[in-house]
């Protein structure tokens, strides 16, 4: 049975996305900083499919956790199918209004566990192939939110490295998607800020980590490059794509209080 | 016109703006010359903005890590223009750099009134043919610095508003360049940051700008490379780094948000900008594995 690796798979986007690989008979490896939520992970989803679940405590911000990481999976030669970027940090603190330590956490955290991860498990990649990596970005990746600064600037990097990837990874048969999700209800603070914001139509455009988990899955399979989920949250997108990035900051700043 | 006189109000804002008590090197830094920072200012795009801006009388700080290249560009801008060009030597990709270089900017009660961020790295070598350390170092330096610098360097810019931040992107962060993956990424971030930062500075009366240019024959290579991958094409679309630099302060002055210097680059950066990314990203692809 293949392997898929999760970065950011004991909670959240990254458990929905095991949960939906678990189901497809995918043995899995999770990574997160707390062993604690990684076996209570492992229980549900050993309890509930057929699969075996592997979980490596690391904390990916810190520089060598990757390549030991990619050192684990290389002494045990595991049948590696799929790695999934799930790892990291948003919320209503940004730029100007939290640290610069918190900051340059962010832009770290959010760019490069996926980096250098992917780095040290291309070859297991490629011996496998074909294969798949799904990043995880953002809507807030298509076009600038000024209240979210750092997090939209760094989604957006995460698109552009998917695309460059998806193109720089043709010819070994690895395909590249990148999911870009409005809002996704994995905790109570997002749906509170959601309905806060953007209110009746916030909630419309929500989808449940567990459809999520799905999409996203079955699209990376079907090597689609953008992944967003929900129908309304794709028509959203689309006008973000399309219209000026001037016009859509400019209505994201007016629709923020400030 | 009216660029001449919006300088010389700038001027005469700063001049009534500092009580000539209570400063540090008093004899140095009170003659009321507004000041521009320029990280990244010894060569290249960083010395073209640098000396475009001496040009309309600033004073200069600039940063750069060799001392030798910061030496003989103070010896040049002092030379041929009337203006004071301090130096300071520091590694931007560090995280600490912007704290000490604010620091010494704000213990000398620098009248700074713009802050130009061109410190960077890239090259024809990138994602899987660099090592990972340079790729952190690309991360830090392209987006780190000019978050760093200007979260430090704010509250000196909002005592002196209105002032000036120009970020310095690229082309290369309209869309993704497979062959420059994260050069690429990390310009589309300084992009976003920079439409962000301008809405969230527009109440302390800052503006922000940020530069995109094509290619700019700054060193052979750069010439080298933009033949070979984008040909007759490339050639036409460049431009010299002097016209950068001064197109780049003119409209940073005028308040412009991006900026995309010649005509061949803005209409490509137009093109680029509204057509479907994917299609792009396979033009580039194309272009990008030509040896």
């Amino acid at each position: 049975m293949p392997y898929a690796l999760v970065s950011g798979g004991s909670k959240g986007i990254g458990y929905a996305i095991a949960t939906a690989l678990a189901k497809r008979k995918y043995n899995l490896i999770l990574i997160a900083r707390s062993e604690e939520d990684l076996k209570d992970a492992k229980t549900k989803l050993e309890t509930a499919y057929p699969v075996h679940v592997e979980i490596l405590p690391f904390d990916l911000s810190k520089g060598d956790s990757a390549a030991k990481i990619g050192a684990w999976c290389a002494e045990r030669d595991l049948p590696l199918k799929m790695i999934c970027n799930v790892t990291g940090i948003g919320g209503s603190a940004d730029f100007l209004s939290t640290s610069l330590t918190d900051s340059l956490y962010m832009l770290r955290l959010n760019t490069e566990p996926a980096i250098s991860l992917i780095f040290h498990l291309l070859p297991q990649l490629k011996k496998n192939q074909p294969s798949f990596i799904l990043n995880v970005s953002s809507m807030a990746g298509f076009a600038p939110i000024s209240i979210k600064n750092i997090y939209s600037a760094t989604k957006s990097a995460v698109i552009f490295f998917s695309y460059s990837l998806r193109n720089q990874l043709k010819k070994d048969d690895i395909s590249v998607s990148c999911l870009c999700p409005g809002p996704v209800f994995t905790k109570p603070s997002i749906e509170k800020e959601t309905i806060d914001k953007l209110g009746w139509f916030g909630k419309q455009m929500a989808v449940t980590p567990e459809k999520l988990g799905e999409i996203a899955v079955d699209k990376t399979f079907r090597k689609a490059m953008i992944i967003v989920p929900g129908f309304l949250a794709k028509t959203m997108s689309v006008l973000l794509r399309t219209l000026p990035k001037r016009l859509i900051s400019l209505i994201y700043y007016k629709l923020t209080p400030h | 016109m009216k660029r001449i006189s919006l300088f010389v109000a700038v001027v005469l804002s700063v001049v009534s703006a500092f009580p000539q008590s209570g400063m540090i090197e008093e004899r140095h830094y009170s003659h009321g010359t507004a000041y521009a920072l320029v990280a990244g200012g010894s060569k290249g795009i960083g010395y073209a903005i640098a000396e475009a801006l001496a040009k309309r009388g600033y004073n200069l700080i600039l940063i750069a890590r060799h001392m030798d290249s910061l030496i003989s560009a103070k010896n040049k801008l002092e030379f041929d223009y009337h203006v004071r060009v301090e130096i300071l030597s520091y590694d931007l990709s560090l995280n600490e750099s912007a704290t000490d270089i604010a620091k010494w900017c704000m213990d000398r009660n620098i009248p700074l009134k713009m802050l130009c961020n061109v410190a960077g790295f890239g090259g024809s070598r990138d994602y899987l043919s660099l090592p990972l350390d340079s790729l952190r170092y690309m991360i830090n330096l392209n987006v780190g610095s000019a978050m760093a610098l200007t979260l430090t360097l704010l509250p000196l810019l909002e005592k002196n508003a209105p002032s000036f931040i120009l970020n310095v992107g690229s082309m290369a962060g309209f869309a993704p360049i497979p062959v420059k993956n994260l050069y690429s990424a990390t310009k589309s971030a300084v992009v976003f940051f920079s439409y962000s930062l301008s809405y969230q500075l527009k109440d302390k009366n800052i503006s922000v700008s940020v530069l995109c240019p094509g290619p700019v024959f700054t060193k052979p290579e750069i010439i080298e490379d933009t033949k070979k991958k984008l040909g007759w094409f490339g050639t036409l679309m460049a431009v010299p780094p002097e016209k950068v630099g001064e197109i780049a302060v003119r409209e940073t002055l005028d308040h412009k948000l991006v900026i995309v210097p010649g005509t061949v680059s803005k209409i490509t950066a137009f093109l680029i900008r509204i057509l479907p990314r994917q299609m792009i990203v396979n033009i580039y692809g194309k272009a990008g594995d030509k040896k």
